[in-house]
């Protein structure tokens, strides 16, 4: 009797003993993946505090003000001149010129990938599409260089190094960026939107292009934003094509030196305030990233709030 | 439906012909004047350095390269860009000329290592490697006098670069351990070289290289990153107070345009304005 009671406490402990060990292991994982998570956090704040600190030697030399809006940058004259304005305004021209290409593209060939497409064809495309992301930035580098700039000089204008050609390059470097988000938040609007605007007797193009897609306009927008950050980031492709004249282009088919570019160009050489100059030139070039992820959030948070559609 | 496509294939046929239009504008523009092209390096570059210097582009103070030129950042890419663009002009290490491209002639000298070496073609400058002072790096050490040796000197100019005259005899001490360089990427072909022979004679010890640029080079040495710069201009003043230089090799820097250009000599003084941008179009100079 005794025996049996004994035997059964010492099964209850063990019993206890293996929730308690599994409590800790399920407790050691949880901290585990916490770690990682912090990790990626981790990463980001040291990225941001470094590189900040870094501009801040030139940011107080220079003025702030100057640094953006000057335009010379002779970094090797007596005495140096710092002055980003034409590498921002170089970033934003072709990052503007990606768009003015990309977008339309983007946006009717989700629309077709999304509401005309064969089912034969879809799976091709998808693939495409995919690939079109995969490609490394210097390939399109090498296209853009080959193929691209010989085209702009030969039939257009200039020495093809140019705004247009990393334009060019840039709008398609963004294509899958668009695409894939455009086609999933027009699939994702409500078949009910389309049907009823069938029903009022609207034809199919009008069923989309006046129901559809101002239903996934906000996703769209995302759409377009992501691929504004992959251009503007871009560097590699935009080194080889857009000739880097430390000029402000005064048409298409001038040369244009982008922040990611003068970075780039720079970087392995540059000593003392030249280098700050250029960790503040990167600072910039974050700064706007930072502010299209905001923008970003800001339209998925308004489209949350407008009932989750996209 | 029939109307729509009507009106579709009139529009399509308008955008064609009105761009066809639009092409030949500019191509006529085109035949008229001739834009050039100017190819130059990054400033890091020591052929830029060399150039800029000889050319007269820098006073040493302020660089008067033409704002609208072209800036690539390597040697190659200076060529790939002069292969595929009629117009354009850069320069080049007389070593690293493709079949591809065209050397002008300047001053009526032909851009050769015998014109180099006996002093008639003027634009050239040194392959120097560099050393800290004050520290002693025994690999470091042994590498630059293999370098400067003759059998080091056997291996530039089979590169095609102009020897140093009386280079001593070299032995090799059989050392183990590793030795790093960084700079020029004008020299990556003949230390390549270099650094095959000397692993040829000194099986123990490992060659790192890295081509980053002169300056970028010197940079890390100085900061103690490498243990050998290597440079494609002379040491400035300053950075000879802590580095020991020792010159290997003369390069001439060629002047380069494109297969289709029809211009084969050019003036010193020409060369000088269209880097400054003084002179914008081909046209002016073959009218000379």
């Amino acid at each position: 009797m005794t025996d049996a009671k004994e035997e059964k406490k010492d099964k209850t402990d063990n019993g206890e003993k293996e929730i308690r060990i599994a409590a800790i292991k399920e407790r050691g994982a949880e901290y585990f993946f916490l770690l990682c998570s912090l990790m990626s956090i981790g990463a980001v704040l040291l990225i941001c505090f470094f590189i900040f600190r870094g501009a801040w030697p030139t940011i107080k030399s220079v003025g702030l003000w100057h640094f953006l809006t000057f335009d010379k940058w002779k970094p090797t004259d007596v005495p140096p001149l710092f002055g980003i304005f034409n590498m921002i305004a170089g970033s934003v021209y072709v990052t503007l010129g990606a768009c003015v290409i990309g977008v339309p593209v983007g946006i009717f060939s989700a629309v077709y990938m999304a509401k005309y497409c064969p089912y034969r064809i879809y799976p091709v495309m998808t693939q495409f599409v995919s690939l079109l992301a995969g490609i490394p930035s210097i390939i399109y580098g090498f296209f853009g260089m080959m193929l691209i700039v010989p085209f702009i000089a030969e039939y257009m204008s200039g020495n093809g190094n140019s705004v247009l050609a990393a334009s060019v390059v840039l709008g398609i470097m963004i294509l899958p960026t668009v695409i894939k988000v455009s086609e999933v938040s027009i699939r994702a609007v409500p078949k009910a939107y389309f049907e009823g605007a069938l029903a009022l007797g609207a034809t199919k193009e009008q069923a989309i292009f006046f129901v559809g897609i101002p239903a996934a306009k906000s996703g769209i927008l995302a759409g377009i934003i992501l691929g504004i950050g992959r251009a503007i980031g871009e560097t590699m492709a935009v080194v080889m094509v857009a000739g880097n004249s430390n000029i402000l282009p005064k048409s298409v088919f001038k040369s244009v030196r982008t922040l990611t570019a003068n970075i780039v160009l720079e970087m392995g050489y540059a000593s003392d305030a030249h280098y700050d100059a250029i960790v503040a030139t990167g600072a910039v070039l974050f700064l706007f990233i930072l502010l299209l992820n905001m923008v970003l959030n800001f339209i998925n948070r308004d489209a949350n709030a407008a009932g989750g559609l996209s | 439906m029939n109307r729509k496509v009507l009106l579709v294939g009139f529009g399509l046929a308008l955008a064609t012909v009105c761009s066809g239009f639009f092409v030949s504008a500019f191509a006529q523009g085109k035949a008229k004047k001739r834009e050039i092209t100017v190819i130059s390096r990054e400033e890091s570059s020591g052929t830029r350095g060399a150039f800029d210097e000889l050319m007269k582009i820098t006073d040493g103070k302020t660089n008067m390269l033409f704002e609208e030129a072209v800036i690539v950042s390597s040697t190659d890419e200076v060529a790939s860009k002069v292969e595929v663009d009629k117009n354009a002009i850069g320069y080049t290490s007389i070593g690293a000329i493709t079949p591809k491209v065209k050397a002008l002639t300047v001053d009526g000298v032909v851009a050769k290592e015998e014109n180099v070496k006996n002093g008639t073609y003027k634009i050239s400058r040194p392959f120097v490697v560099a050393t800290r002072t004050g520290t002693s790096l025994p690999i470091a050490a042994d590498f630059v006098a293999f370098i400067a040796s003759k059998s080091g000197q056997a291996v530039v100019s089979k590169a095609g670069y102009i020897p140093i005259d009386g280079a001593p005899d070299y032995k090799a001490a059989n050392l183990t351990g590793k030795v790093t360089l960084s700079g020029s990427t004008s020299v990556e072909k003949v230390m390549e070289k270099l650094k095959e022979e000397y692993h040829k004679l000194n099986s123990n010890v490992k060659v790192e290289i890295n081509y980053n640029g002169s300056s970028a080079g010197i940079k890390d040495c100085l900061e103690s990153k490498s243990d050998i710069a290597m440079s494609s201009r002379e040491l400035k003043p300053e950075e000879k107070t802590k580095l020991a230089g020792t010159t290997f090799a003369l390069d001439g820097i060629a002047v380069i345009v494109n297969k289709t250009n029809e211009l084969s000599a050019i003036k010193s003084e020409t060369v000088t304005k269209i880097f400054k941008g003084e002179l914008r179009y081909w046209n002016d100079i073959t009218a000379q």
